[in-house]
């Protein structure tokens, strides 16, 4: 009886974390033998050097091993050789708690799924500020070593495409923004019949002198874009870039239109040539998404709905099926009626995405009262239809939107800490130094 | 035992000489640190990463002063550190040590941990970027939240009457006028008000009915004469609130100003404009021009309507929102304008081959998309082709998606701005009870130290060298640290979190690395002009001023200082302390050890030889509890001071338990204090509105209430509610006595906070001679004990026994 406790005692190692005392089984330790707890309870020689070399202080009176490390941490990566698995408390870190495992060389495995999506979404989050971070670095630093026409190309690439770097990038980008907002303005009055002009042979065309600011224009965002393009250090992801193609289909049609106005008579008739040009004016509507450059909350939306995708599809397969009962039934129920607006069904599909949306334009209404009832429903099922998968929608749009926000104030002090580090190390010598 | 040795050192035996110090620093690799109560243990080697933190320098100290300095308590036998501090957030600190990364419990607040880490010298910059989103956010919020209830608190009682003469009669105008719920007389009259706003543009909307108007010589239409009848009564009545308003307001510029009664100008003005147009111009009525712009001013009045937002916080928090959310607002009249211009330029390329189509131009179809896109759709536009109806069906749906993406979050910035309002009324209302309360003579509350906290916020903080330090200042830092460490491990849990929070900006203040004395004594004499006034108008008797409260304070400690410090014996050390605590009582009441009004400042204290020990320790412990409420007149204190006596006795038991080693029983407690409660009863009854006859009293009697006083006014309902308890908790655990109550106590630290006071004047008076440990007998009125006791055993009792 007085043997047994004594073989116990061997095995038992008491160790100090942090100030918080633990007993220790050793044989609960060796289930993990590759750990260090149980590396120390099977150091054969209790010699100095390889005590040292797995703790951080020893004493031997109390037989204790001292590790300056969590305590919290521990208490949580202790379990692993209780239950063989570990759950991170909340409130700690998990990126440091990964630390703590590390030295405690339990491998990350053991790491319970919940706490690891955790993990994942922390280092996730890390990372992008991580980008963000570098993002803004690139901007600000400045290799010293480049050639000249490089240093020349960065700066005009900070010129063009960073306006808070400077005051002239950013009155370039008020300029750039008001050349859109102008040809778009001369977009929209360039077909009200008062302002257009008759060409010679009878065809109504633009005003001459609204032309003119359109040709100006398209002078300032093809010169802005060749710069860009010239100024880019990658020219391929620079053309398949979403907001460059929008910059180029932007200035596109101008120059098809010139190009084949001069040279498509010689080639094809007329009539053709003029149908061509105006399909290619409809493209000039593609100058209003350029404003997405100058606004982060277009390319938010732009963003959550990229990232929405499937509610978008489910919000159109609604909508879709929707309309089709609802079409063929008002279709049906209004035959009766002698003078129906309900010719056909493909004809009530209009009505159908009226009423469901609730728009109602009033072009086509039931006559009768089963007709009538059809209305109704369908007008509660289009709202529900339309309100069920917009939430996921706005939910994601809302969550990137203050992500964004978050974001931002993270890199800032990323960026703050940088900054300051050089003056803090003068204050404080060793911290830095000593913690990497 | 550990804590009885300490105790032994520091009050009866001399201070460890530099060279045990250094013996004790050197024969250990490791070192403890017990921080509120949570044992620690780091080697050395960790601390030294940082020097130039708290736990830097804690190597660095030779000498038991620049010891005290640092940590609050420490015991050289046993390597043992004390820091009385909030647990819970330096455990995330020394992980900064041992880690490089510095991280925030979640649960942890924001505003707390700020302070926590100017205690320990770390800067917030170190903040890892996970945990620092959340903080700023945080903390900016809490700023942004101090400083509009600052401004409100300015708007609605900043307001001073005595500039002029019949300021009486201007203030009840005033009352009655622009404070609906002052009395029954300023209801019925914002009543009227609403009426009369309600009349008028009824009046203003039958006007255009055509059977109602007649018609002038030129063939026009005007006015029913009976409205107008009507609109002018009402227009009279407008114009009196106005003038009565403006003639009673206290500053007439910033009335001028308010949104409120601008709206107010807008809505009489048209009618004399119009007056004025119609009499002088009577002859060239005819001229188009004249009579539209009376038309304009026509449309105009209808802004009376505008008005009513005096009388609904609704409408207020409306506008508050959409002032707020003009990014999301912006955001969402881009994606609408964008999507407008898309469509209707798309429809039109769709539509503009039909015959009598009435898409001409992209201007023209730029109505039919708005009314589609925001799904009204009239049906005098609509598209005909194939094309265009697919278009249009497209355009429901981009519309229903767009408008329903920025709202939610407009949506947000409203609740929760109307949640504030609420909020606030409810404080308002909360406030208005007090003053009721206080003129019936019942009850005290200080905010001095609420509204200084709040104008060290706005003001800019003077950052100081660490080094700079002076002797002076150097007591600050425990002072503060006492009160919220005290209170945060009492109840360990989320609770114990709010005194740290309520003074947050106190605590910067106070912090030794942060501000120099100098500073906040310039601060503070600005403050209590600008700041402080309006809550002590309110909080305190009503009139009662900073400048004269602190000449009161000053009253009050001079006399003490006269008799006790030439008491000699064991008696002497009572005084000395009692002494020291008037001084850091003082001193904090204005927050300055260095103002030159008070002779008797802790500086002076320290100088004395005998004083010097206890004015580290009790000193700046009582003077923490104390600190910065100098309110003296209570009636709600006094009941609940009595209930010091039964609770006081248990932590002190404890204590003494822990001196002799073994734990006492509860019987002895009991008995302990049913002996202790008479004398103590008769401190505490005892008035303080007159100048106290023993400084304890006085350091206590605002140590009652530092809890209510340190939560923010964020914190105001859940204030209410705990005062409440207060006052009704501090009767019945008078009858209850004893340990019954011990539980219900421990709960908020208000309680607790006057629990540990009343512990300390037993000590100081009768108790010693109870005390079970003989060797201890005269030692154990030591306030690094007393006050270190309670908390261990209520709040962490599991590590209490490890250190014992």
């Amino acid at each position: 009886m007085w043997t047994l406790p004594r073989t116990r005692d061997e095995k038992e190692i008491a160790v100090n974390i942090g100030g918080v005392r633990l007993v220790l089984c050793g044989d609960i330790l060796n289930r993990y033998p590759d750990s260090r707890l149980a590396e120390l309870v099977n150091c054969p020689t209790r010699s100095f050097d390889v005590i040292s070399s797995l703790c951080d202080d020893y004493d031997p009176g109390k037989r204790e091993f001292y590790f300056d490390r969590d305590p919290d941490s521990f208490k949580c990566i202790v379990e692993v050789y209780y239950f063989g698995e570990i759950h991170m408390k909340r409130g700690i870190c998990p990126i440091c708690f990964i630390k703590e495992m590390e030295f405690w060389k339990i491998d990350l495995s053991y790491l319970d799924e919940c706490c690891k999506s955790n993990l994942t979404e922390k280092e996730e989050e890390l990372a992008e500020i991580a980008d963000k971070v570098k993002l803004i670095l690139d901007d600000l630093d400045c290799d010293p070593n480049v050639s000249r026409t490089e240093r020349w190309q960065k700066f005009l690439w900070k010129f063009m495409e960073k306006p808070e770097s400077s005051l002239p990038a950013r009155v370039i980008a008020v300029v750039s923004f008001l050349f859109i907002l102008v040809s778009s303005v001369v977009m929209c009055l360039g077909t009200i019949p008062d302002l257009q002009v008759e060409d010679s042979e009878g065809n109504r065309v633009e005003h001459p002198s609204l032309d003119a600011i359109e040709t100006a224009c398209i002078g300032w965002f093809t010169v802005e874009y060749v710069l860009r393009l010239a100024s880019s250090p990658n020219k391929v992801r620079f053309a398949l870039s979403f907001m460059n193609m929008i910059d180029f289909l932007a200035i596109l049609p101008f120059y098809v239109v010139l190009v084949l106005t001069y040279l498509g008579t010689a080639m094809m008739e007329l009539a053709n040539v003029q149908q061509a040009v105006q399909a290619l004016r409809i493209m000039r509507i593609a100058r209003i998404f350029k404003l997405a450059r100058h606004s982060s909350g277009l390319q938010t939306l732009t963003y959550a709905l990229k990232r929405s995708f499937k509610e978008l599809g489910l919000l159109l397969m609604y909508m879709g099926v929707g309309i089709f009962v609802f079409s063929a039934l008002g279709y049906t129920m209004e035959q009766s009626h002698p003078e129906t607006l309900f010719r056909s069904i493909p004809q009530s599909f209009w009505w159908a995405i009226i009423t469901m949306t609730t728009v109602g334009y009033g072009d086509i209404y039931p006559k009768t009262t089963l007709g009538r009832c059809n209305a109704a429903i369908s007008f509660l099922c289009g709202v529900i239809a339309i309100a069920l998968p917009i939430h996921p929608i706005i939910n994601n749009f809302v969550i990137y939107y203050n992500k964004q926000k978050v974001l931002e104030t993270a890199a800032k002090h990323e960026l703050e800490l940088m900054d300051s580090s050089p003056h803090r190390t003068e204050r404080e010598p060793v911290k830095k130094k000593s913690l990497t | 035992m550990p804590w009885g040795k300490v105790g032994s050192r520091s009050t009866a035996s001399l201070p460890p000489e530099p060279v045990d110090i250094i013996r004790s620093m050197s024969c250990y690799r490791r070192v403890k640190l017990n921080v509120g109560g949570l044992p620690h243990e780091v080697l050395w080697r960790t601390l030294d990463r940082l020097p130039r933190t708290r736990l830097g320098k804690l190597r660095d100290c030779k000498t038991h002063e620049s010891l005290v300095d640092i940590c609050d308590d420490y015991n050289l036998e046993d390597n043992e550190y004390f820091f009385d501090r909030h647990p819970g957030a330096f455990t995330s600190i020394l992980n900064f040590y041992r880690t490089g990364k510095l991280h925030m419990m979640e649960e942890m607040c924001a505003l707390s941990f700020s302070q926590e880490l100017d205690y320990w010298g770390v800067d917030e910059i170190y903040l890892e970027s996970c945990c620092q989103a959340r903080y700023h956010q945080k903390k900016e919020q809490m700023n942004e939240e101090l400083k509009r209830e600052a401004d409100t608190l300015k708007v609605r009682e900043g307001e001073e009457f005595d500039n002029t003469c019949c300021s009486e009669k201007r203030k009840k105008l005033w009352d009655l006028l622009e404070k609906p719920g002052s009395s029954v007389a300023a209801k019925i009259l914002a009543i009227i008000s609403i009426l009369f706003i309600v009349l008028s543009t009824i009046a203003l909307s039958l006007n255009t009915l055509p059977e109602l108007q007649d018609t002038d010589e030129f063939g026009q239409t005007t006015d029913n004469p009976q409205l107008a009848h009507v609109e002018a009564v009402c227009i009279a009545w407008f114009t009196m609130e106005y003038l009565l308003r403006f003639l009673s307001s206290p500053n007439k510029w910033k009335f001028f100003k308010g949104p409120l009664n601008v709206i107010d100008l807008l809505a009489i003005l048209p009618y004399y404009v119009t007056i004025f147009l119609t009499a002088s111009n009577k002859s060239v009525l005819q001229f188009q021009n004249v009579r539209r712009v009376v038309q304009i001013f026509r449309i105009m009045r209808i802004l009376r309507i505008l008005k009513l937002a005096r009388h609904s916080t609704g409408l207020q928090s409306l506008g508050f929102t959409l002032r707020r959310s003009y990014n999301e607002l912006g955001l969402l009249i881009l994606f609408l304008a964008m999507g407008i211009m898309i469509f209707s330029s798309l429809v039109f390329f769709a539509e503009k081959d039909e015959d009598d189509t009435k898409f001409k131009s992209i201007p023209a179809s730029f109505w039919w998309a708005t009314i589609t896109m925001t799904t009204v759709g009239y049906g005098d536009i609509y598209p005909k082709t194939l094309l265009g109806k697919i278009v249009g069906g497209l355009c429901c749906i981009a519309g229903v998606l767009v408008i329903a993406l920025p709202i939610p979050i407009i949506v947000n910035n409203f609740s929760e701005f109307y949640k504030e309002q609420k909020r606030q009324e409810k404080a308002v209302k909360r406030r208005e009870a007090l003053e009721r309360a206080k003129r019936n003579g019942s009850i005290v509350s200080m905010n001095v130290r609420e509204a200084f906290s709040r104008g060290a916020e706005l003001l800019d903080v003077v950052v100081m060298e660490k080094g700079e330090r002076t002797q002076d200042n150097h007591l600050s830092p425990s002072r503060w640290k006492w009160s919220s460490k005290r209170a945060a491990s009492e109840t360990s849990s989320n609770r114990s979190f709010n005194p740290d929070q309520g003074s947050p900006s106190k605590a910067r203040a106070s912090s030794p690395q942060r501000l120099n004395a100098q500073k906040l004594e310039e601060m503070y004499n600005h403050m209590a002009k600008t700041q402080s006034q309006p809550n002590l108008n309110t909080k305190d008797r009503g009139s009662s001023r900073a400048g004269h409260r602190r000449d009161e304070i000053e009253l009050g400690a001079l006399p003490g200082q006269g008799g006790d410090p030439l008491i000699g014996g064991r008696e002497g050390v009572v005084d000395m302390k009692s002494l020291s605590s008037i001084d850091s009582y003082i001193s904090c009441a204005t927050d300055f050890q260095e103002n030159p009004r008070f002779p008797y400042s802790p500086a002076g204290g320290l100088s004395l030889p005998e004083s010097s020990r206890f004015s580290h320790s009790p000193g700046s412990g009582l003077s923490s509890r104390v600190s910065a409420n100098p309110s003296l007149q209570t009636t709600l204190e006094h009941e609940t001071m009595l209930t010091p006596p039964c609770s006081g006795a248990k932590p002190l038991n404890s204590e003494g338990s822990c001196l002799s080693g073994g734990p006492l029983s509860d019987s002895s407690i009991l008995s302990d204090h049913s002996i202790l409660s008479p004398e103590v009863s008769v401190y505490t009854t005892a008035s303080s509105r007159t100048p106290p006859k023993t400084p304890e009293r006085k350091a206590l009697t605002p140590a009652v209430f530092t809890f209510h006083d340190a939560s923010i006014s964020k914190y105001i309902d859940a204030d209410t509610d705990d005062e409440e308890h207060l006052r009704e908790g501090g009767p019945s655990e008078r009858l209850l006595g004893g340990l019954s109550s011990k539980p219900r106590l421990s709960g908020y630290q208000g309680a607790t906070n006057h629990l540990e006071a009343a512990q300390r004047l037993l000590g100081q008076n009768c108790l010693f001679p109870l005390g079970s440990s003989p060797s201890v007998g005269h030692e154990n009125h030591v306030a690094s004990e007393n006050s270190r006791r309670p908390k261990g055993d209520r709040g962490h009792s599991n590590a209490f026994d490890k250190g014992l």
